[in-house]
């Protein structure tokens, strides 16, 4: 196994100097960080800082522009389609909104990409997805189609079915989005044990800063395409850098603007040309 | 002035683009190695878009029919010839009406599902969690339809033809009372099958695999909210009847040596 060699490496993933921009917009300008094998590393910054591009950017689903991604030791954007593929396999990827495949039942989801990826026999892909959907507690509702479940319980399949293949690197967009408080402690509870038990790096991008601090070893703070502030969460709680701060502290307003740029307002509602505000423009 | 040559210029630009990656998707999907081991997810496909599509199209083929017997016996009753009525539908129907007005028809029934389907599966990140499973969505998803398209459009328009000239026999011989012999050895003597029914499964081979690819790329494509859904849903429908319209005036110039 080729990937022997690469185990040895301390950082699991590295990106370093890394330039993106969406048409004239920039994400990221130059930003570097690493991940460590083996902990839970927290990505977190305000909402469009690029906290999901940059796993898309880790998952080969975009390229930067310049700056190198490499997981593994192997560099990403170098990589062919077909080797992109390969190394996805150990790879798990956990959509905001779950992204279960809508026409196949709760079993079938888990078991696919056990059956397009390995050629076990049925009774052993059954006996997998079942221990996989019991670890989330769903093994109850195996027939269940995606539609019937709640937001909760689609994210929690979903989970079953990011590490159906058993990947060494998870990768959470946002797991706590949107959770009521029990599911939401469940779903902390998951990633803290199939991190301990199965020694998977984990990647969370989240805004939840107590959820995430909770559990992560690591955290990187992101702001206008860089990283402005990592350590670990107690560190960075003591920071004293302003602009992690309003983050952590959640001050609506500081150096990040609660307004987005906007002309001045006693002119704008003085002026009143409406025709720039009609719904029906 | 200068901004109708830039816009025209984009416009150029956007076109030629998406061209090349609507053919760069086909390319992938269709050209790398078809997997046997995905001849399941063809198979289901093909019922999706020919098993489900072959009602309407059957209703459709018998109007048509129908309608070219009511009319054509109208005009050629005039010259004492209504014995060609036989020859004249079925001229009509395998080598044009068959192939365009099942052409147009899979383009709205199945095109657009296929539209919504994939654009759909875009929308919820599935096709992207397809990608970071490890497995490729134009093989997966794209591939098969593509293929289902090509092998279910010509059936349908051969359906669509059978159809219609029961149709018009129905319409013509029992009816309308032309004399039954002459209505089915006109037929039997005018209609060759390498000249014109062979010519007409060609066409629709062309409109099938044009469709698909169109309904496909739009998806693939598609802004992913509802708005974008919905547009690109419109814009199948909307090129692929124009691209059979079009396509079929190319062909017959070819094929039929003018």
């Amino acid at each position: 196994m080729n990937n022997d060699v690469n185990n040895a490496t301390e950082d699991h993933i590295t990106i370093s100097d890394v330039v993106f921009s969406r048409g004239r917009r920039r994400i990221f300008d130059g930003i570097s960080l690493q991940v460590p094998r083996g902990k839970i590393v927290g990505i977190m910054g305000p909402s469009g800082t690029g906290k999901t591009t940059l796993l898309r950017l880790i998952g080969g689903q975009l390229r930067p522009e310049r700056g190198i991604v490499e997981v593994d030791g192997r560099r990403i954007p170098q990589l062919s389609r077909k080797e992109l593929f390969d190394v996805r396999k150990s790879m798990g990827m956990l959509f905001q909104s779950g992204a279960l495949f809508t026409d196949l039942s709760v079993f079938d989801n888990v078991a696919f990409p056990l059956r397009v990826h390995t050629d076990l026999p049925d009774d052993m892909i059954r006996d997998l997805v079942l221990i996989k959907l019991q670890s989330v507690g769903l093994r109850g509702a195996s027939e269940l189609f995606p539609g019937e479940l709640s937001g909760g319980m689609n994210r929690r399949v979903a989970l079953a079915r990011a590490i159906a293949l058993d990947p060494r690197l998870i990768m959470y967009d946002e797991p706590f989005a949107g959770l009521d408080p029990i599911a939401l402690g469940v779903v902390v509870q998951l990633i803290k044990t199939l991190n301990h038990v199965f020694g998977m790096t984990s990647i969370i991008v989240s805004h939840d800063i107590h959820e995430t601090a909770s559990i992560a070893d690591l955290i990187y703070v992101i702001s206008d395409g860089k990283v402005i502030g990592s350590g670990a969460p107690q560190e960075l709680f003591k920071e004293d850098s302003p602009r992690i701060q309003q983050f952590i502290k959640g001050l609506p307003d500081g150096p990040v603007p609660f307004h987005y740029p906007a002309t001045d307002f006693r002119d704008q509602l003085l002026n009143r040309d409406i025709s720039n505000h009609s719904v029906f423009r | 002035m200068l901004a109708n040559i830039r816009h025209l210029g984009q416009y150029g630009i956007d076109l030629l683009t998406a061209l090349g990656r609507a053919g760069s998707i086909w390319w992938q999907a269709i050209w790398r190695r078809p997997r046997l081991a995905n001849a399941h997810l063809v198979f289901r496909q093909i019922y999706q878009l020919g098993v489900l599509s072959v009602v309407i199209t059957v209703l459709s083929g018998f109007s048509i029919g129908a309608v070219l017997a009511l009319q054509g016996y109208n005009q050629l009753v005039n010259y004492g010839s209504e014995s060609a009525l036989g020859l004249g539908v079925a001229l009509v129907l395998v080598m044009e009406i068959g192939p365009v007005v099942s052409g147009l028809l899979f383009a709205g029934r199945a095109g657009s599902a296929v539209t919504a389907e994939i654009g759909l599966m875009k929308a919820t990140e599935q096709l992207s969690s397809m990608e970071m499973i490890g497995v490729d969505p134009l093989q997966r998803i794209v591939a098969p339809r593509l293929w289902a398209g090509f092998i279910s459009m010509p059936i349908l328009a051969l359906m669509f033809s059978v159809v219609g000239i029961w149709g018009s026999s129905l319409i013509g011989v029992d009816w309308l009372g032309v004399y039954e012999g002459a209505f089915w050895s006109t037929m039997q003597d005018g209609v060759d099958f390498h000249s014109h029914v062979l010519k007409g499964i060609i066409k629709s081979v062309v409109f099938g695999l044009v469709v698909t690819w169109i309904a496909v790329y739009q998806g693939y494509e598609a802004e992913p909210s509802s708005e974008g859904i919905s547009r690109a849903t419109t814009r199948t429908v909307v090129h692929s009847s124009v691209a059979v319209l079009v396509l079929d005036f190319f062909l017959t110039l070819v094929m039929f040596n003018f």
